[in-house]
């Protein structure tokens, strides 16, 4: 095999939810930074090696803006990461701004002291597991619905201090925003309808601000005139957004992983505690639902790996193909926890690296604890193939049917 | 082993933090790593060395 002529169109078919397209191995060997047609027929470069996806995420020359956002290429019809984002002049200073604001509140001793209560959430929902399996004719339960998903909404609720009674609301405008496969402008839609949901949240909580990151937010904005409220808005959108999808999603990836490699599984049962962190490492580095990649745009030509990128192109670095790098990692798509190499890109790199990364990394590590602890004999209780998968940005399964 | 952090390239994230809580810490008003200890004990050598792996712009340097 070896790599067609004219530019390859993302999205990669990919064997199945946890495997990658084999095409990445050889794109990596080949054509490490290479020209592709976006799902929407817009031209971009796609980078798939470690060396270069690291360096590009750590460098200044590339942004989320373009300095022409109308003749910008586009990624996808979802409304998250699909084109330019921010403003061209002042990307930096926003950005900078941005980080100061929150990364205080999703600090690592933050996230220390919600350890407790993350663990009373994840109890609470294996007791509820338990007592319903146990009822249940078959004996077949939901992993997705009973704790994957929840568990991400919970604690992002009550970070922002949203209601969770909203959750279901959120939950599926959320969905539809991520959706590439929605018809016409449904993902543009559910933009605005989440939108218009925070703008009213945020008037309400106006009212009584609290101990909670919209409030923060809300007081930052009003203390901050080139603090613009939209933005403001928008950030808030993004985070409830952030927040639970992508953790959920690796729950389910983590879950599915482990329980198709049964000696993991066992390994892990035998000793959670001493096993989950390297466990829950593994899950982020090959854990890589959707299929696209992180998007920026080049500020000014750049020479990378031969190939010259102009000035306003798009390029997306394949965090995914990045983190089964042969030449990084031995053995790169095996599943092996115990491997020596710890670091990976799964929560990006350099100064976009993901602000929730100690949030998610506690909620990993509790959840396959405590599932290794109280449900040693956890199973499938279906094929790994006939799982229903998201046409969404950040991918993953929509359902987990386990019993034990 | 000596460690050393370089707040100006730091971005908050706390990674350093998650991974060895007694040698880095994060100041409460922006989130900037903050050393506490600058020579640990032999025995947090493993989580300063996966702070220093972890860290996602490269700003905690150890030496032996
Ligand atoms: C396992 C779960 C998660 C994964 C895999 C993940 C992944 C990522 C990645 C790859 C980036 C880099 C984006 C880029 O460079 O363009 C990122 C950024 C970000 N993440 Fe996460 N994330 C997760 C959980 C969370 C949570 C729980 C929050 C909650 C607040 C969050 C908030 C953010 C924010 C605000 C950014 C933007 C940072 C910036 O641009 O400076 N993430 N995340
Ligand atoms: S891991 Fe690096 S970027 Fe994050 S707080 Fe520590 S020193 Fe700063």
């Amino acid at each position: 095999m070896s790599v067609a002529a004219g530019p390859l169109r993302l999205p990669f078919e990919r064997p199945n939810v946890l495997d990658l397209a084999p095409l990445y191995e050889i794109l990596r060997r080949e054509a490490p930074v290479t020209p592709v047609t976006t799902p929407v027929g817009d031209p971009a470069w796609l980078v798939t090696r470690f060396d270069e996806v690291r360096a590009l995420l750590g460098d200044k020359r590339l942004g989320r803006s373009h300095p022409e956002p109308e003749l910008a290429s586009r990624i996808s019809t979802a409304a998250v990461q699909d084109g330019p984002m921010g403003d061209y002049e002042t990307e930096e200073a926003d950005h900078t701004r941005l980080r100061r604001l929150l990364t205080p509140a999703f600090s690592a001793k933050r996230m220390r002291a919600l350890t407790e209560y993350m663990q009373a959430l994840v109890d609470g929902y294996l007791d509820r597991l338990v007592t319903e399996q146990a009822s249940a004719p078959d004996g077949v339960v939901d992993l997705h619905a009973g704790l994957a998903l929840p568990l991400p909404v919970a604690v992002i609720c009550r970070l922002l201090g949203v209601p969770e009674s909203d959750r279901e609301h959120f939950r599926s405008l959320s969905y539809r925003m991520a959706n590439y496969a929605s018809c016409g402008d449904d993902a543009y839609q559910a933009w605005n309808e989440f939108t218009e949901y925070m703008r009213g949240l945020v008037e309400t909580k106006r009212a009584e601000l609290c101990e909670d990151v919209i409030s923060d937010l809300v007081r930052a904005q009003d203390e901050d005139e080139e603090f613009d409220y939209d933005e403001m808005i928008s950030l808030c959108v993004g985070l409830l957004f952030a927040g639970h999808e992508t953790t959920a999603n690796r729950i389910g990836l983590g879950t599915l992983f482990l329980l198709s490699r049964r000696e993991h599984w066992e390994d892990l049962t035998a000793d959670p505690a001493g096993r989950v962190d390297a466990t829950v490492e593994e899950i982020m580095r090959l854990g890589a639902p959707g299929d696209l990649g992180l998007l920026r745009y080049a500020h000014t030509d750049l020479d990378i790996a031969d190939v010259t990128i102009p000035r306003g192109d798009a390029v997306i670095l394949s965090i995914n193909a990045a983190n089964r790098d042969q030449s990084v990692y031995s053995d790169a798509e095996a599943f092996a926890p115990d491997r020596e190499e710890r670091s990976h890109l799964g929560f990006g790199h350099g100064p976009h690296f993901c602000i929730g990364a100690s949030l998610a990394r506690t909620e990993l590590r509790i959840v396959f604890a405590a599932l290794a602890q109280r449900l040693p004999s956890l199973r499938l209780a279906r094929n790994m193939d006939e799982l229903e998968v998201c046409t969404t940005i950040t991918g993953g399964v929509t359902e987990l049917p386990v019993t034990w | 082993m000596k460690v050393t952090v370089d707040q100006e390239t730091c971005v908050g994230s706390g990674q350093c933090a998650l991974a060895a809580a007694d040698v880095f810490d994060q100041r409460d008003e922006d989130g900037i790593v903050v050393l506490v200890d600058p020579v640990p004990p032999a025995d947090l050598a493993a989580d300063v060395s996966h702070a220093a792996v972890m860290c996602p712009v490269q700003a905690i340097t150890v030496e032996d």
